[in-house]
């Protein structure tokens, strides 16, 4: 009786009456960093919003311009704090590119696993801002609890918990060391079980579930006119994970699985992101043990010059929230011409209007959770 | 007249033997109130007397009559103070637990964080009285006045034994239900005269909720009354001493109940009326410093007064489980608190697991599953009534 | 194993949440987290009274081993939010010497000076409590840097290798870029100014006289000595013909 939902928004068949805007935003719990929803309500029923970014804008590409490159990477790790060192991995693939080098076997497998630890810590942060959205603070707890233990492992791994400013042109900062592999074996044991915790409190609760289930619905013609990438896109039943598709540094010598769903609502975009944690421990620990098999004292960061020759160079990747690209053009100085960011976010909130168009004001911020905004690397 | 003794003015007399005795039956809260003013008004009377020899006023203060209205004052303060303090250990209870269940703490601040509650209450004292320019301000008041007041009497009205009441109504339970659904409206009043959209929907939010679950609410109060045959809480709980609790009859009803008295309190499943996610905090956006804390205590009072009905109506009350008559007489009171907290506990447990439903979802709930669950609960009762079991 | 098990039971199965009677199974495991978290203490620390763990190689405050910096520079050169200045103060015999101040109202805690420190007389330490009631508070001189106990584990050290070692099969070798990286000079651009010698922080720059110009003057070209030289490019910025230049050993 409460699974089904089938609430759309038909003028005709409602009461005329007054239609009134509501501004959600910039200081509003549901938005998760600074932006704005301008919902118009007709009673509890949206019919018409608005997103509106820009209160975080840095002129991050601008000041990338008068910085020597190997100074950009703590820039870089500013663009989303819930995930820092995919930006970073992204820029430093870019410049890799543009120099035309290849970076040593460990070092990318480093590089991955320091990923895949960001893609679980911010799709921990995500689900915890779930629970909020949904009123209930055990799953924001328990969540960041999770989310403390794989700040941990990025202390062990680099020295610090947030802005890791851990890759490098040309490698990473640091080699691993057999601590830092035990502890990520044990921190993924450990989750593996824990998060199962969480899950029973959200999959097997009728509230959790009515809540997700048939709201914010999107079509997959929809989804790829309005150019939506990652988990949203996923959710729709697009089968396309860059990570498998033109995979970057070594994820194409880890097995893992793309889960893909077909009904296009938001309990499809949670349950994708939760499997994506799965996936992710798998691919930390088979890239564990291939690091194992290099050996100890093999490279892990090279030599790189300081100038970067004249050209352009293009990379994307697989953030957690989507598909992320950075465009570099380069003058053969040491700093970058223009240093363009495609961030998933931004792309990804311009589907604001449609997801939650006839969904009821009760709705907007789960439907909107599950786009999992990062502001930092939308306004840049 | 010459000296006379203080001990000629404090005579501790009886308190039934007042010709002007307000209760039907025994009051242990007013025999401490009238013992209480038996001593202030002594002093009174015997310092005035000293002063001032064979002055009327002093035998005026000790006299049956006048005793008796001061001795009802104090009862009140009594009163009041014994469901404030009950509210506070519900929500330093509510505090604590919450944090343990979230793997966090709760509040530490002193008596393993009880003086948390007398800290937030002295900082939203010391808060400025703020009032909107737009609002419109004497609803504005006066429905938070009200909202305040009718919670606060009804968590007044909650007799917690056969000699801790303040009315023994033939109508009991039919009055505390009624002042409890009056909030409601006082809320969608408040929301309208806020003249903000996130209060005005959360007014509308209250009123639909009071529709979905107020009428299943209703059915459950009748079933239990046709159960016991009085309105009266007392008879109710005689009743249920006579037989058996009434949980095991009405096992269903004390289900849909629980989930019922949740939304009548306004907590977290069915908090639609002051969801923070999407309204910001409902209708309470525009009521700041101590209106607010006034108002958030009076929601926990209706906490309170939920959990109070869900145990006069199927667990019996201040009955000690399987115990014989003299064993009840003693300390009912805290037998009663303790089960109130009990059923607390489920709620928070509750406020702990569970999301908050959706308007619609609510109305669902309440016309598909509670109303049909409440009438069934009544047709079992009527079955075991006529039966001949009761 | 465990991925598998979440995308059999509830991706690929159409599960609903009445199967597990609604509500009741969230209710009993919030129930049964209480009853555990009641025997056992909560997963949260008291803070200011017992603290977190932190790895040796905690990235907190920068610290200073005053005796191993040489002020060459390079911490201020490197740091991303400019917040490091060289200022003038005394050693322990009484000299003026340069040494970097830290504002770390500024700071990133990226790291970067330990991590470019040729020295390494720049080290992360695992400070991190640094509220101060004003601003001007937060200006770490360079006395105030020096971090007691720093260990070996505290410093970075920038540990690269060539590419051309890993064609050559020397995969193995991991240098320093300070090691290799040495100033080379375009010797028909020097002027003869000296003021890589001024400049340079570990006195490796040496001019020696390569005979006489026209005018009679002697003319001076720079000497590295490569094994005190550790390519801070003072030198090579403070050229004022651009003779000189770092050559990169890749």
């Amino acid at each position: 009786m409460m699974a089904k939902n089938d609430i759309v928004y038909d003028p005709d068949s409602h009461l005329q009456t007054d239609k009134m805007w509501v501004i959600m935003g910039p200081q509003h719990p549901f938005s998760h960093g600074l932006w704005t929803l301008k919902a118009q309500l007709d009673g509890e029923i949206v019919t018409d919003a608005e997103p509106i970014i820009g209160y975080l804008h840095r002129g991050w590409e601008k000041e990338c311009e008068n910085r020597i490159y190997p100074k950009i990477i703590p820039m870089a790790d500013r663009l989303c704090y819930a995930a820092s060192m995919t930006y970073t991995h992204l820029y430093c693939m870019t410049v890799e590119k543009a120099l035309g080098i290849d970076i040593p076997e460990k070092a990318k497998y480093i590089r991955m696993i320091g990923d895949e630890i960001c893609r679980i810590q911010s799709h921990l942060m995500w689900l915890a801002a779930v629970g909020t959205d949904l009123g209930n603070l055990t799953v924001f707890l328990w969540s960041m609890r999770e989310r403390e233990f794989f700040m941990d492992l990025n202390v062990r791994l680099c020295g610090a918990r947030m802005t890791t400013n851990f890759p490098r042109i040309g490698g990473v900062r640091n080699d691993i060391n057999d601590d830092f592999v035990m502890y990520t074996k044990r921190c993924i044991n450990r989750f593996e079980k824990a998060i199962w915790d969480v899950i029973s409190l959200i999959d097997d609760s009728s509230t959790f579930v009515s809540r997700m289930k048939g709201t914010g619905v999107l079509t997959r013609e929809r989804c790829a006119n309005l150019g939506i990438t990652g988990p949203a896109m996923r959710g729709t039943g697009v089968d396309f994970d860059v990570r498998r598709d033109d995979p970057y540094d070594n994820y194409d010598k880890v097995e893992f699985e793309v889960p893909v769903l077909k009904d296009g609502d938001s309990y499809s975009r949670y349950k994708i992101r939760i499997e994506e944690m799965f996936q992710s421990c798998k691919i930390i620990m088979q890239a564990l043990e291939k690091i194992q098999a290099i050996g100890k004292n093999a490279p892990y960061r090279l030599k790189v010059p300081s100038k970067v020759p004249a050209g352009r160079a293009f990379m994307r990747m697989e953030d957690p929230r989507g598909e992320s690209m950075m465009c570099l053009i380069s003058d053969g100085s040491d700093k970058p011409y223009r240093l363009k960011v495609r961030s998933p976010i931004f792309v990804n909130v311009s589907a604001a209007k449609p997801l939650v168009q006839g969904c009821r004001i009760a709705d907007v911020p789960v439907v909107m959770a599950m786009i999992d905004m990062c502001l930092g690397e939308t306004d840049r | 007249m010459g000296y006379s003794s203080i001990l000629d003015w404090i005579i501790f007399k009886d308190v039934m033997d007042n010709a002007f005795y307000p209760f039907a039956s025994y009051n242990l809260p007013f025999d401490i109130s009238y013992k209480l003013w038996e001593i202030i008004g002594g002093l009174i009377a015997w310092l005035v007397n000293l002063l001032l020899p064979g002055n009327g006023l002093s035998t005026w203060l000790i006299s049956d009559e006048v005793s008796n209205v001061f001795a009802l004052v104090i009862f009140m303060i009594v009163i009041f103070a014994i469901a404030f303090v009950v509210t506070l250990i519900s929500l330093w209870m509510e505090r604590k637990v919450l944090g343990r269940l979230m793997d966090r703490r709760g509040t530490m601040i002193g008596l393993k964080g009880f003086l948390q509650c007398v800290a937030d209450g002295l900082k939203t004292f010391m808060k400025e009285n703020v009032i909107p320019r737009k609002v419109d301000k004497t609803t504005y008041m006066w429905t938070a006045a009200l909202i305040i007041g009718t919670s606060v009497l009804i968590a007044c009205m909650i007799p917690l034994s056969p000699r801790w009441f303040v009315v023994n109504y033939g109508t009991g339970l039919l009055i505390i239900m009624a002042l409890f659904a009056l909030a409601p409206f006082f809320i969608l009043v408040s929301g309208w005269a806020q003249n903000n959209k996130y209060s005005l929907i959360g007014g509308m939010r209250a009123a639909e909720l009071m529709i979905s679950y107020e009428v299943p609410m209703l059915i459950m109060i009748a079933t239990t009354c046709l159960l016991a045959g009085s309105f009266n809480i007392n008879d109710i709980i005689n009743a249920q001493f006579d037989t058996v609790w009434f949980i095991v009859p009405q096992i269903i009803g004390f289900i849909t109940f629980i989930f019922c008295a949740t939304a009548e309190a306004e907590r977290v499943p069915f908090d639609i009326a002051e969801a923070e996610a999407e309204l910001v905090e409902g209708w309470q956006t525009e009521y700041a410093g101590m209106k607010w804390g006034l108002i958030m205590l009076a929601d926990y009072m209706r906490g309170y007064v939920s959990c109070a009905m869900v145990v006069i109506m199927y667990l019996g009350g201040w009955l000690i489980p399987f115990a014989s008559a003299d064993m009840n007489g003693w300390i009912p009171e805290i037998v009663f608190l303790l089960k109130v907290w009990l059923i607390f506990f489920i709620m928070i447990l509750l406020r702990g697991a569970l999301a908050r439903v959706r308007t619609d979802q609510i109305v669902n709930i309440g016309w598909k599953v509670f109303m049909p669950l409440s009438v069934l609960n009544l047709a079992v009762v009527l079955v075991l009534k006529l039966g001949g079991v009761f | 194993m465990a991925w598998s098990k979440y995308k059999t039971e509830y991706i690929d199965s159409d599960r609903s949440p009445a199967g597990s009677l609604w509500v009741m199974k969230p209710l009993w495991k919030v129930f049964r987290f209480f009853c555990k978290t009641v025997v056992h203490r909560p997963v949260t620390i008291l803070y200011p009274y017992e603290k977190m763990w932190m790895p040796e190689n905690y990235r907190g405050r920068p610290g200073l081993r005053f005796d191993r910096c040489v002020a060459c520079g390079m911490c201020a050169k490197m740091c991303p939010t400019a917040c490091i200045k060289l200022v003038e103060t005394e050693d322990a015999s009484g000299q003026k010497v340069m040494r970097p101040q830290i504002n770390l109202g500024r700071c990133a805690m990226c790291g970067y000076c330990a991590e470019y420190c040729p020295l390494d007389a720049m080290t992360v330490t695992p400070e991190f409590e640094l509220a101060e009631y004003t601003r001007e508070d937060l200006i770490y001189g360079p006395k105030r840097l020096a971090y007691e106990g720093a260990t070996e584990k505290m410093e970075i050290h920038l540990e690269q290798t060539l590419m051309s070692d890993i064609k050559n099969g020397n995969s193995e070798r991991r240098i320093s870029p300070f090691k290799i990286d040495r100033p080379v000079l375009d010797a028909a651009k020097c002027i003869s100014c000296k003021k890589c010698e001024k400049v340079c922080p570990v006195k490796a720059v040496k001019m020696v006289e390569h005979g006489v110009n026209e005018k009679g003057r002697p003319i001076l070209y720079p000497e590295f000595n490569n094994d005190a030289c550790i390519c801070c490019e003072n030198c090579v910025e403070d050229c004022p013909k651009d003779a000189l230049r770092i050559n990169e050993v890749l």
